[in-house]
């Protein structure tokens, strides 16, 4: 099964319209990747889909980078019991 | 050098200071005044004491019906009684939409002052508007009114020009025959001084007013004649320190403490030519008229009159208190005018679809978080009308989010944070970046957005509308 790195960079790819080579762990979602205001909120929705979590909409929104991001999300699948395993 | 005269320190504090004593959001926004305030006339200093309007009997009298209706086809009889019903309940028990006036000189006229009479309510009290003619009185008797309006129009423009009298004292003395007249008929005359801020102040109006004043020593006070100022063409300047005749705080010392006229029996009539009129008329108030004359959404002759609504909220403001105001029936005079063709601009303070209405997403987050950021006072509550979002493309997704629990009516818990309406957000976006639209996105729109993105909330609003 996909790592959480490999799910996050998929899903960014997709929502940013990008390859997932072009995605690294530094990379700031809005000064390196272009996100733009909608597309932040599309990619914590499409992140919420992905892992079938729900996430804390300020502290969501508040992350940075790739890297922070797979964090974040790895977190709350634990919190909400998320099996990333299996 | 640069000397400051006074060091201003920071006061931290890990608790906002929202100002509620001026801002409490339940009323509107208070205005609290100081005193004394100085201004000098005839270079003497005299004083104003602004904090008294919390006590005095200050009153908002319409002339919808008649000024207003200058402005406009005529309203039918019906038109007008519902008009006169929503504006006594707007006024409240207290009365302070105290008059209205009414012409008298058609049989459409008459009956619709018979009709709002009928209506038996003590306010607004109706009164009467005539020429300057001895034999209208008949028609003021007739209608059983107690006071009514007469033109005494007191600017050369007016005596010479347009009334071609030879002087101003045969001016004055025709004038004065009809205000014996409306003695001799029992009825109060409030002679309409018009043109007043162009008018010889000295050499004309004060001892107009004087002759008046005396005259009335002759009658019962309560038929003794008012004086309404009526600033015709809107030149009236608020200002400390303006001149006469436009200085408004002039005239009505001169007026009041000179000419001893009371302050009851002082009235401001304004017309908005130099987006003056609303500030005009609370200046007229705070220095010693108890009237302000006004039409609802400040429909009048040209550029209009002070808005009624407008001086509401304003009494409210001076006040501190809605003193029996229903301002809900704002609203209601508001749809009510819209649906007989009156246009009120979408963002008309207080009235308009679209007066609490943003646009900018920035705001909608700030609305979101708490109304009060970007609401003016609890609109939902004294206008029943909550803050909006119009949705294009500078509303982002926290515009959409709060559209979209505004219109599903959801409240705490149940309201959908801005990521759940991505979908909808990128509906918007792509409407103007890919489709290229360039107009605002109606709510017919959006209501068939929210119907396919969030079927759970749609079925329960359509359940709750049933």
């Amino acid at each position: 099964m996909a790592t959480v790195e490999e799910r996050v960079k998929a899903v960014t790819a997709q929502v940013l319209k990008l390859s997932e080579e072009e995605i690294n762990n530094e990379d700031n979602f809005t000064a390196d990747l272009g996100a733009e205001s909608v597309q932040s909120i599309e990619l914590v929705a499409m992140f919420e889909e992905e892992f079938g979590i729900e996430m804390d909409e300020d502290a969501a929104l508040a992350v940075e980078t790739v890297g922070t991001a797979i964090e974040f999300i790895t977190n709350v699948c634990k919190e909400q019991g998320v099996d990333l395993e299996g | 050098m640069n000397k400051t005269k006074k060091r201003h320190h920071l006061v931290d504090a890990k608790k906002p200071n929202l100002l509620e004593e001026t801002f409490p959001h339940d009323l509107p926004p208070l205005i609290r005044l100081g005193g004394p305030v100085i201004e000098y006339i005839d270079g003497e200093p005299v004083e104003f004491d602004f904090g008294a309007i919390k006590d005095r009997q200050i009153v908002i009298t319409d002339t919808t019906f008649r000024d207003g209706q200058q402005a406009r086809p005529p309203y039918t009889i019906e038109q007008m009684v519902h008009i006169y019903d929503l504006l006594s309940r707007l006024s409240g028990p207290n009365g302070v939409i105290r008059q209205t006036e009414f012409f008298l000189y058609t049989k459409n006229d008459r009956e619709t002052l018979e009709r709002c009479q009928g209506l038996g309510h003590k306010y607004p009290e109706c009164t009467g508007w005539i020429r300057a003619v001895k034999g209208d009185f008949r028609l003021v008797q007739e209608a059983g009114l107690k006071e009514t309006g007469m033109l005494t129009s007191c600017s050369d423009y007016h005596i010479f020009q347009k009334l071609k009298f030879r002087s101003r004292k045969e001016c004055m003395d025709s004038y004065c025959e009809v205000v014996d007249a409306a003695f001799e008929s029992g009825v109060r005359p409030r002679c309409h001084l018009e043109d007043i801020t162009r008018a010889d102040i000295e050499g004309f109006v004060l001892p107009f007013v004087e002759r008046l004043m005396e005259m009335s020593r002759q009658v019962p006070e309560e038929q003794s004649a008012k004086i309404r100022l009526c600033d015709t063409m809107g030149f009236g300047i608020s200002y400390p320190g303006a001149e006469l005749p436009r200085s408004i705080p002039k005239l009505i010392y001169k007026l009041n403490r000179q000419c001893g006229v009371p302050s009851s029996r002082l009235e401001w009539h304004g017309h908005n030519d130099f987006h003056k009129v609303h500030t005009n008329g609370g200046t007229a108030w705070l220095y010693g008229c108890d009237a302000v004359n006004t039409t609802l959404f400040g429909f009048g002759e040209r550029t209009g009159n002070p808005p009624l609504e407008g001086a509401i909220i304003e009494y409210i403001a001076l006040k501190g208190d809605l003193c029996g105001i229903d301002t809900l029936v704002i609203t209601e005079l508001a749809d009510y005018m819209r649906s007989i063709g009156l246009p009120i601009p979408d963002n008309y303070p207080f009235a308009g679809r679209a007066f609490n209405t943003t646009r900018a997403g920035i705001h909608a987050g700030g609305l979101r978080q708490d109304e009060r950021i970007y609401n003016i006072f609890d609109t939902e509550k004294l206008l029943a009308r909550s803050p909006r979002v119009a949705i294009t493309d500078k509303s982002g997704a926290d515009g959409v989010a709060h559209w979209v629990n505004e219109f599903f009516g959801l409240k705490g818990d149940e309201r959908i944070n801005k990521i759940k309406v991505h979908r909808l957000a990128r509906w918007v976006i792509d409407q103007y970046d890919v489709e290229g639209r360039l107009t605002a996105i109606s709510d017919q729109e959006l209501e068939a957005k929210a119907r396919e993105f969030f079927p759970d909330c749609w079925e329960k609003y359509i359940e709750g509308q049933k």
